[in-house]
Formats: C-alpha cells, structure tokens, sequence
C-alpha cells in the first residue's frame, strides 16, 4: 500500500478556522476530488473532443447541432444504463443488440392483436425483461458464462425478429400523427427531447440504485468478491437474475424509442448488433470495469455522449462514411489509454 | 463407539455442562467421495474462547461452516443454548446468534468499511430504498471505537486497508448483533507480528465483555495458549483432543501430533503389501 494519504494532519491545526485555506489549496482539492471521480478520464476526453470539434467545425456549438446529437447518443445511453448493472457483476450480456430488435416487433405483434398502444408497450418491455430473466437463469442457476448465454439469446433474438417481421420493415405503432397517438409518440421517442428526458432520467435513477440502495450495494459486493457476498448473506443469484433482467428492459426501451422516433423498425440484426458493441463501448469508456465490483451509470452516458459527439463530428466534418469507423476506433483506443492513465493517478500508484 | 479410533487415538466425549452455549454430537460431512467429518461432538460454554487446532483438510473449515450454516451436515445434531440448531442458511445461523468471520474475510474490496460493516444489514431511509449511509458510518465508527480499533477513514474502500484492519472489520461486523456464538476462521493467519497482537488484544477485549464464545481456528500452538480458554484437536475428522490450555502444553499438543504422523508413517511403511487390498478378510 503505496498510497499517500490524503491530508497530513498537520495540515488542520485547531487555531485556524475552517475556511481560511488558500485558493491554491482549494483549487488542487478540487483538482483531487475531480480525477478522484470514477468519471473523471471520460470527462476529460469529451471537453478534449468538443474543443477540437469546437474549433475545427464552424457553428458547432448550436442549439441545433445538438439536437443532431441527441438521436446518436440518448438511445444507447439507456442501453448502456442497463448494461452496467450486468458489467459490474462482472458479466456481460450480448443479447442487448437483439433484444433491442425484437422488443419493437414484439409491440407490434402486440398492438396488432388489438391490444392498446401504452399497454402493448409495457408486455414488450416485460417480455423483453423475461428474456433477460433467461440470461440470468442459465448464468445464475445453470452456471453457463454469460458471455455464452447471452450469445446464444442474441442468435435465438435475432432469428425470432426475422421470423416475426418476415423480414420485412414495418411502421411503428402509434406514429401516424393523430390524436392519442401522436401523444404517445411524442412520449416514446418522437418527441425532440423525448429520448433525453429518459435517458435522464433513467440514468438518474440507476445511478442512484448502484450508488445508494442495498441493491446496488449488493451488485457491487456480487461482482467484486461473489464468495464474500455469499458468505455475508447476499442472494448473488437473485442479484444477477435482476440485473440481466433490467439489462433486457433497458434494450427493449431503447429499441421502442427507437422505433418511434423513426417511425419504423427495420429487421437488420446487423444494425442492432452493432448497437450492441458501441453500447459495450460506451459503458467501459465511462469507467466500468469489465472484471466487475467497479461501475458507473453516469460515466456510461458520458461514454454514449462521447461516441455521439464522435459520430456527429465526424459527420459534420464530412469524413466519407468509409472513414468513420476507422476514426472511431482510433479515438476509442485513445479514450482508453486516456482511462488507464487518469486511473492510475487516481490509484495514487504507478500499478494502476 | 469404541472401535471408531483415529490413529489410535480416542474419540473425546465432551463433559456435559448446564450453561453451554453450543453442543455439537455425532456431526458428519461427506463431499462426495470424501469424508470431511466423521463423527465430531463438541461443546462451548458461555463466554469461553475454544481454540480448534488441526492439519489441513483436518476438518476445522468444514465444521465452521456447518456451524455458520453454510453447509448442512449429513447427520448428527447441535443445540444453541438449550435448543436444537439448525440453520438453513448464513443468515438464518446468524438470526439465531451465531456470526462468522471467514479466512478470507468475506469483504468487498470495493465497498467502504462502513458499507463492508453493514453488509445485508443495511437500513434503510423509510420509506424510500435509500442506504442511511450517514447513519451507518456513525454505527461503524461507534462500534470499531467499541473494539478499540482506529480506522483512519471509514468511507474509503477496504482495499486500501492493512491486513489487520481487514480483520477487524469483519470481527467487528461479526460481532455488531450482539452475537451468542463467534466463528473465527483462522484470524491470525497472514499476520505480522504487530496485527496479530492487535488482533489476540481484540479477543481478549471480547473475553472481557462475556457476553459472546468464540471458537477460533488456529495454527499456531502458541497463540492457542495466549488466547483460548480450552483447545479441541482435529485429526482426520474427528476430535481427539480435548483440555482446558491451562491443564496442557504446547508440548503435549506436538507429543500427540507428532504421535499422529509417526503412527500414519508406520502404517504406511508397513502396510506395504496390504496397499493393493485394504481388506485382506
């Protein structure tokens, strides 16, 4: 343990009141607290990012560039929301792409059926969360690596949507501009802030649940020593069977919101999958650790904000489409490296 | 009962006693093809520190923890202050009073001691799901200063501890429910010097209070005369030994262990032939 510490004792004498510290003290207090912050590699990689944006696209910081940005970034926000209850346990669910597929056929099977509009929605995200309650199961109780569960769930999901959709596009439910329904619409998706508010707001509440309830405490105590949580009585399996399955809704809402604000689903696993990764991206970007017992909900929006801000410069520079992916995966590693250094600052030692 | 001997040793009946707080009789564990307890009858009488002494793969974990509740044994019957005992699982052993600390600590390197003390014991702020965070440090704080243990900074993660404060995080977690019985699972292993003496001086100040027995696993023959009222000795799944330390020695204890291996060596030495059938009839 190599670790200074934080404040010599001396440095708070009896005499002196309180706030009498210098600037300069407080300043790199603040500085300590900031790279303290499992967060903090992310945000510096993002204010990076918008400065050079920033400087190299004229007219980057406009109200309506950013809402261009929104529809890149807020839907995988959620998906990645959901993804780090499942990453901290130190398991990973691959199924997010394909449940992000189905669940808006799913609605629309639903709907079809004569079912109305909000109720369809919400059996699609249950259904969607049983799915995810069958990647737990085979993880939890069967003890099959979630990785190969949850691969097997992305086959069987993205089968099951071409079988459903006949592979054909649809029109989303409840998009024709009418009435209840273009409030429904407006609500899941449509709407130019819809899909903010609740990425918001569902960050707000899972970052709350890992940070401040004994179900994140648990999942956090799950994924950082299982024979531990065990031990101190903590039901590690009903932890994982939650968290897969909150994983699942998350993809689910996503590919709702989705659906609504294009009007369309589209059967193209291709697509979704790729979804799948970018969502991966965006929860280790943020400051999730994939050996588990580390995880930030936060940190994975900032990581989605920050492939956002990536796909919509990109865009606005007019790099070919040919260009793009190259880029990414360029500045992903940057990112990363950017991660490693700020963390091992944060560690007080050079071992990371 | 007499013909169960291990190396020629006695099975030791323990003496009855009006005010045990733990009676154990004719437990057994197998793991498969294993047997990890043949037949193991123990008691712990109230405010009494046993110490329970054994090679590895003896059975002293396997006891442990079918006294905690992590396992069920296979037979065999246990009574916790009069009544019979037997827990379905940790939580349910320690709703009864009977609290462990585990070799490997059972901590969460990532969590707080404060969150680590608490673990699947958190309050709540009624009526919503929050943790009392605040509240918890406070308790954590009282009851480490009740233990006499100084952990600089509560709120940080465990894993920037020393081996010793670990230690006694869990004791101190361990014992926070006003426990009847405490289950130490070699808490002097991987200790230096000085966090072992912290860790003997945590018992002692436990003995003090009176109010909870402990059964502690230990190598050491030493620490077991510095720190335990009586000593119980497991070979091969059964208790063998069984004085209080003041009536006994670390002498002893080598003469019997010693005893143990140069029976086994003879047995093999000689037992050569029947190797290949064991019950030559």
């Amino acid at each position: 343990m190599a670790v200074a510490p934080e404040k010599a004792p001396e440095q708070a004498p009896a005499e002196r009141p309180s706030g009498a510290r210098n600037v300069g003290a407080v300043a790199w207090d603040w500085g300590k607290k900031g790279l303290a912050l499992r967060e903090s590699s992310i945000i510096v990689v993002i204010v990076a990012s918008l400065i050079y944006f920033g400087v190299s696209v004229p007219g980057y910081f406009t109200g309506s560039n950013f809402k261009n940005l929104l529809p890149y970034f807020c839907f995988l926000a959620i998906m990645a929301a959901g993804q780090v209850f499942v990453m901290t346990l130190g398991e990973i669910d691959l199924s997010v792409g394909a449940l992000y597929l189905i669940t808006p056929f799913i609605f629309w099977k639903l709907t079809t059926a004569g079912i109305p509009l909000l109720p369809s929605v919400i059996i699609a995200l249950v259904i969607a969360a049983a799915l995810g309650g069958v990647n737990g199961f085979f993880t939890a109780y069967v003890g099959i690596p979630s990785f190969v569960a949850t691969l097997a769930m992305l086959f069987f999901l993205d089968g099951l949507a071409l079988i459903l959709s006949h592979s054909e596009q649809i029109t989303t439910p409840g998009t024709s501009l009418t009435g209840a329904q273009s409030t429904f619409a407006s609500v899941f998706g449509g709407g130019t802030y819809s899909e903010l508010i609740w990425a918001l707001v569902i960050v707000g509440a899972l970052q709350v649940a890992l940070s401040f309830t004994r179900w994140g405490i648990y999942t956090v105590a799950t994924g950082g020593n299982k024979l531990g949580a065990a031990e101190a009585g903590v039901k590690t399996r009903r932890i994982l069977m939650r968290n897969f399955m909150l994983c699942a809704a998350t993809a689910g809402l996503a590919g709702v919101l989705e659906g609504v604000r294009t009007s369309s689903i589209t059967p193209d696993p291709s697509g979704s999958n790729q979804f799948l990764l970018y969502s991966i991206a965006a929860v280790i970007i943020g400051g999730t650790l994939m050996t588990g017992g580390e995880g930030t909900v936060v940190g994975a929006l900032l990581g989605a904000l920050f492939l956002g801000i990536l796909q919509d410069g990109l865009n606005l520079k007019s790099v070919p489409a040919t260009y793009v992916y190259l880029w990414l995966g360029i500045a992903v590693i940057i990112a990363m490296v950017l991660y490693v250094l700020v963390r091992r600052i944060r560690m007080g030692s050079g071992h990371g | 009962m007499a013909d169960q001997t291990v190396a020629g040793q006695p099975i030791v009946e323990p003496s009855t006693a009006p005010d045990d707080v733990l009676r154990i009789e004719h437990v057994t564990k197998r793991f498969g093809p294993i047997t990890a307890l043949r037949d193991i009858s123990l008691h712990l009488r109230k405010g009494e520190v046993l110490g329970l002494l054994g090679d590895n793969g003896a059975g002293k974990s396997t006891l442990v923890k079918i006294i905690c509740g992590f396992h069920r044994p296979d037979s065999g019957r246990m009574w916790l202050k009069g009544e019979p005992y037997a827990p379905k699982d940790v939580l349910d052993a320690r709703a009864h009073g009977v609290d462990t600390v585990y070799q490997d600590l059972a901590l969460v390197d990532q969590l707080s001691a404060s969150q680590n003390l608490f673990l699947r014991r958190e309050e709540t702020l009624r009526p919503t799901p929050l943790v009392a965070g605040r509240k918890m440090r406070r308790q954590a704080r009282a009851a480490l200063d009740e233990i006499g243990i100084n952990i600089p900074r509560i709120d940080l993660p465990v894993a920037r501890l020393s081996g010793g404060q670990r230690q006694a995080i869990a004791v101190a977690r361990a014992i926070r429910d006003q426990s009847d019985v405490l289950l130490l699972d070699e808490p002097l292993a991987a200790m230096g010097a000085k966090e072992g003496a912290m860790i003997l001086d945590l018992i002692a100040r436990l003995k003090e209070r009176g109010d909870v027995a402990i059964i502690m696993i230990v190598h050491n023959y030493v620490q077991v005369f510095q720190a335990c009222d009586r000593a119980n000795l497991i070979q091969d799944g059964v208790i063998t030994f069984d004085k209080p330390t003041a009536e006994s020695s670390v002498d002893e204890l080598n003469e019997i262990v010693v005893e143990e291996y140069r029976r086994a060596r003879q047995a093999a030495t000689t037992g050569n032939g029947g190797a290949s059938q064991p019950s030559s009839a």
